[in-house]
């Protein structure tokens, strides 16, 4: 849907609540060179979330909705867990379906919308939590990138079971005890992202929320590359504060401290040739763009 | 078994839908009141008398003609807006169908969730949804049949609603247009709006504009 | 019924679609159904009921098909695959398990395609979590289910058990008889699913085998013709594409906690489903000449079947008539919506009903007995299962000892 469209009519517009016409003045539908500085200054397109007050979640959320390219033109894939508290208030169509099937809705929906609307391009992109990519879901997950498909994955990994309260994944640490495992998980973390990498993913991405300018650029990055050369996975460690006996604050420094040298989300990338050409010349253009605009600006004051 | 007819409530903890009642919709050219099938111009009468007669007669326009999303939205829109001041109806908007969270503004909003809450605070005792996807219509219109006293009216713009006390199908520009048209006819003929005089609130992006001091 | 839906005018509501008289990429012409049916001329063809489902299919104007093997339905789904080879499909895939498989069906309906997809037995019940979420949905997918044994153990020999599994999905559920009911019920259905008033999944089903691997003269329309492509825009729910308003939309449980939300808004949310299902009576009727068809339904005895049940009785019926035994018969062509009215009527005067199936439960003598008056006039029966024939031999023995006449037991 383009920008223009995304409007409330004249006659009716003074009845609208406030939060819809805030969200027609002032979100960033439409503006290729939105990202997570945005926020504050527009209007957000997660309304409100009924999360944990300081869940890592939330923030992760309103990072990955700021850095998409094109919100206008994307659909998202989400699953049943804490992440399908926040996608009703979402100001993007976005589709419960099923626990752990988000890959296989994403394969159909992908397809569909290439072959309805074959000159816009329409991103797909998967958010889903750890239990629904890895445990129940991995089969669909491993399977829509065996065959290429072209939409982003993204895992919110927070290495357990968060909204049924607490239970081992396949993504949890080895030795942390758990509900479903009282003598502490016996079994290493699923190397998720080595998975990917080997099944056919173009762009694979580890990192935490700790830093949002890195969260958009593997957020950029992993849909750009799905809209051209295959399928792209960012894992992001959003940790479940409740369930790992932290407090409100204590997210931040939990991420943190994960990401140093030697924690288990120490930022790493995989790309493939393809996908790195990619990358740097959407890099080159996009500089190009921006110095074009302010040469622009600056003709203009003078 | 005799025929099921859909009247204003409170009908029931939970009130069967109409369709598993029997009630079948009205072909093209015709319209339903209270589950009997009739032209479709016997019902625009009907319209215009339940409104007229209303103390809060209230226009629920839903996203379909909210938001402006093709060409022909925005003459729907226009045409709404007269209806209102025609009569003279409230606007509460059904912007989307989100679950707001903590509560909605019964006020000023309605939500298919729990529409209950909007007609009681405000008394609405008839109203008509006007570009609501069916679905959730539907979901309303038997939850305010459920629990409260309001006559529900549709213009669906498929196939009509059941669950409503009187809806037309096939809406377009022409039908909102022949609502007003039916509102005036009956006030030329010394008809009287019962409504209890209100001003439509405004919104802005701050907020409740305070109409008083303009 | 506020109003009855006459059998006389046969036609369902014309579409309207822009596309209407317009030809394809297959130079075939996007045709109302009322026409392609009830006008154009129908040519016999001698084919397997997968080739049948084949035929049906390029006459449909199907966006996505999803593939998964699994017996008797393989042939048919590669069948698929290779029109889609031809141009006749948009998208076409092999996914890796029928859970899966439905859920790239969902996708692509929830993205604005007409799907169409086959399974049977263990794919059913693998499946099963997504029908009532295709439902919930209002995704109006059609799945062909082309019934056989469900483990355990294991059997791929016909048996109609799993339709019991989808009787409360809240799907459409049709019972094809033959090859032609096969074709027929393929086109209307996509049609009758797609109302807007109804907008919910339809699954057509065959009995494995007796339907799929026989070979059935069938009357085709010709292949120039086509459907009118599915409007997702005629729809109770908004299309998840970017281009509908609302788009603060999430489909479908709008309801994710109970800590926000009236729980009347669930519960009617599965009455309008169940709603759904009604309203496609007054589209059905017009479209299949009747929810069933009968025959010499008056008489004191009555059979009750649908599906290839049906085809045994009718041979049933000669024998015993042979024998001066005057049988009717009552062929129920839609399990869901049931046809209760049809049947309370049909079965008035009926003294003994019989109600012969292909499955272990009994589900349709079920069905009818929770309908009808003084049902102990219903006999549950004969049924086989495990992938056995119904010889007619054998309904005529059980009506026979119901009536209390000598007859000769039939062994294996």
């Amino acid at each position: 849907m383009s920008k223009e469209k995304i409007q409330i009519c004249e006659d009716l517009a003074d009845v609208m609540p406030p939060e819809y016409q805030e969200l027609v003045a002032t979100a960033t539908y439409g503006n290729q060179d939105r990202g997570w500085k945005d926020i504050g200054s527009s209007k957000e397109l997660i309304e409100q979330h009924s999360l944990c007050a300081g869940c890592p979640e939330s923030i992760a959320f309103r990072y990955i909705l700021a850095s998409l390219p094109a919100p206008e033109d994307t659909v998202f894939v989400g699953s049943t867990g804490c992440t399908s508290l926040v996608f009703p208030h979402v100001a993007v169509h976005n589709i419960h379906s099923l626990f752990g099937n988000q890959n296989a809705i994403a394969s159909g929906l992908k397809r569909t919308l290439k072959s309805r609307f074959p000159d816009v391009e329409k991103d797909v992109v998967v958010l889903a939590g750890d239990g629904a990519t890895v445990d129940i879901g991995l089969d669909m997950t491993m399977q829509s990138w065996f065959r290429l498909e072209k939409f982003t994955t993204i895992c919110f990994d927070n290495e357990l079971y968060a909204n049924t309260g607490g239970q081992e994944s396949g993504l949890m640490q080895k030795g942390f005890v758990a509900k479903m495992a009282p003598k502490g998980k016996n079994f290493e973390k699923v190397r998720l992202a080595e998975i990917a990498r080997e099944a056919g993913c173009a762009y694979v991405a580890v990192l935490t929320v700790s830093k949002p300018n890195r969260v958009e650029q593997a957020i950029k990055n992993a849909i750009y590359v799905a809209r051209e050369v295959g399928p792209s996975f960012v894992q992001l460690y959003t940790p479940c504060i409740l369930e790992i006996g932290k407090q409100s604050m204590e997210g931040l420094d939990e991420m943190k401290d994960s990401e140093t040298i030697g924690g288990r989300f120490v930022q790493k990338e995989y790309i493939t040739d393809e996908a790195q050409k990619l990358l740097d010349s959407i890099k080159e253009e996009t500089k190009a763009r921006k110095k074009a605009a302010k040469e622009a600006k600056k003709s203009v004051n003078a | 078994m005799s025929q099921y007819q859909v009247l204003p409530g409170p009908e029931a903890f939970l009130p069967p839908a109409a369709a598993s009642m029997g009630n079948v919709l009205p072909d093209p050219g015709e319209a339903h009141i209270e589950g009997r099938i009739v032209p479709e111009d016997e019902a625009y009468e009907v319209f215009a008398r339940k409104v007229l007669g209303a103390k809060v007669p209230t226009i629920f326009p839903g996203p379909l003609v909210l938001w402006k999303w093709n060409d022909h939205v925005a003459e729907k829109a226009k045409a709404i807006r007269e209806l209102a001041n025609e009569a003279p109806m409230r606007i509460i908007p059904m912007a989307d169908y989100r679950p707001k969270y903590p509560k909605i503004e019964a006020a000023v909003e309605i939500n298919p969730n729990h529409p209950n809450l909007t007609i009681w605070h405000n008394k609405i005792d008839v109203c008509i949804f006007i570009g609501v996807h069916c679905h959730q219509a539907n979901l309303s219109l038997k939850i305010i049949r459920g629990g409260t006293n309001c006559y529900t009216m549709a213009m669906c713009a498929m196939a009509g609603h059941e669950d409503a006390c009187l809806s037309f199908r096939d809406a377009d520009l022409g039908k909102i247009r022949k609502l007003i048209d039916a509102v005036k006819k009956l006030k030329s003929e010394g008809v009287e709006s019962q409504a209890i005089p209100f001003k439509q609130f405004k919104l802005s992006r701050a907020g409740l504009v305070d109409q008083s001091a303009n | 019924m506020n109003k009855q839906v006459e059998l006389k005018n046969k036609r369902i509501i014309a579409s309207k679609h822009v596309k209407l008289g317009q030809k394809n990429r297959m130079d075939q012409t996007y045709t109302d159904i009322n026409d392609i049916f009830f006008k154009a001329e129908q040519t016999p063809n001698f084919l397997t009921g997968s080739e049948v489902i084949r035929e049906a299919i390029k006459r449909c104007s199907v966006g996505t098909s999803v593939a998964y093997p699994i017996t008797p339905q393989s042939e048919a789904a590669a069948l698929i695959g290779e029109i889609y080879a031809e141009g006749y499909l948009d998208e076409y895939f092999r996914g890796e398990s029928e859970f899966a498989v439905m859920g790239q069906c969902a996708g692509a309906a929830f993205g604005g395609h007409r799907v169409f997809t086959t399974t049977a037995g263990p794919g059913t019940l693998r499946a099963m979590e997504n029908f009532p979420m295709w439902a919930g949905a209002r995704l109006p997918i059609q799945v062909c289910v082309t019934c056989r044994g469900v483990n355990s153990p294991l059997s791929i020999q016909p048996d109609t058990l799993e339709m019991y599994y989808l009787l409360e999905t809240g799907m459409l559920v049709w019972h094809a008889e033959t090859a032609q009911d096969l074709f027929d019920f393929i086109m209307k259905g996509f049609i009758v699913a797609e109302q807007p008033d109804v907008h919910v999944p339809i699954a057509v089903c065959c009995d494995g085998f007796f339907v799929t691997h026989t070979k059935d003269t069938v009357d085709l329309p010709p292949l120039d013709l086509t459907l009118t492509p599915y409007d997702p825009y005629q729809n109770p729910q908004p299309v998840m594409d970017m281009e509908t308003s609302p788009i603060r939309m999430m489909r479908d449980p709008f309801v994710m906690k109970s800590n926000y939300i009236s729980y009347a808004t669930h519960a009617s949310w599965q009455q309008e489903i169940k709603a759904a299902v009604e309203r496609s009576r007054k589209h059905t009727i017009p479209l299949l000449d009747g929810l069933i068809d009968e025959y010499n339904a008056d008489r004191e005895l009555l059979i009750v079947a649908s599906g290839t049940a049906v085809s045994q009785s009718r041979e049933a019926i000669r024998l015993l008539e042979e024998e001066g035994i005057k049988v009717g018969l009552v062929k129920i062509k839609t399990i869901r919506p049931f046809p209760t009215e049809e049947i309370r009527r049909v079965t008035k005067h009926a003294k003994h009903i019989f109600v012969p199936e292909f499955n272990v439960v009994g589900w349709l003598a079920r069905e009818i007995k929770a309908i009808i008056p003084d049902n102990e006039r219903v006999y549950v029966g004969p049924h086989v299962c495990g992938g056995m024939t119904m010889p007619s031999e054998v309904i005529v023995e059980q009506i026979k000892i119901q009536l209390g006449m000598e007859t000769t037991p039939l062994r294996m």
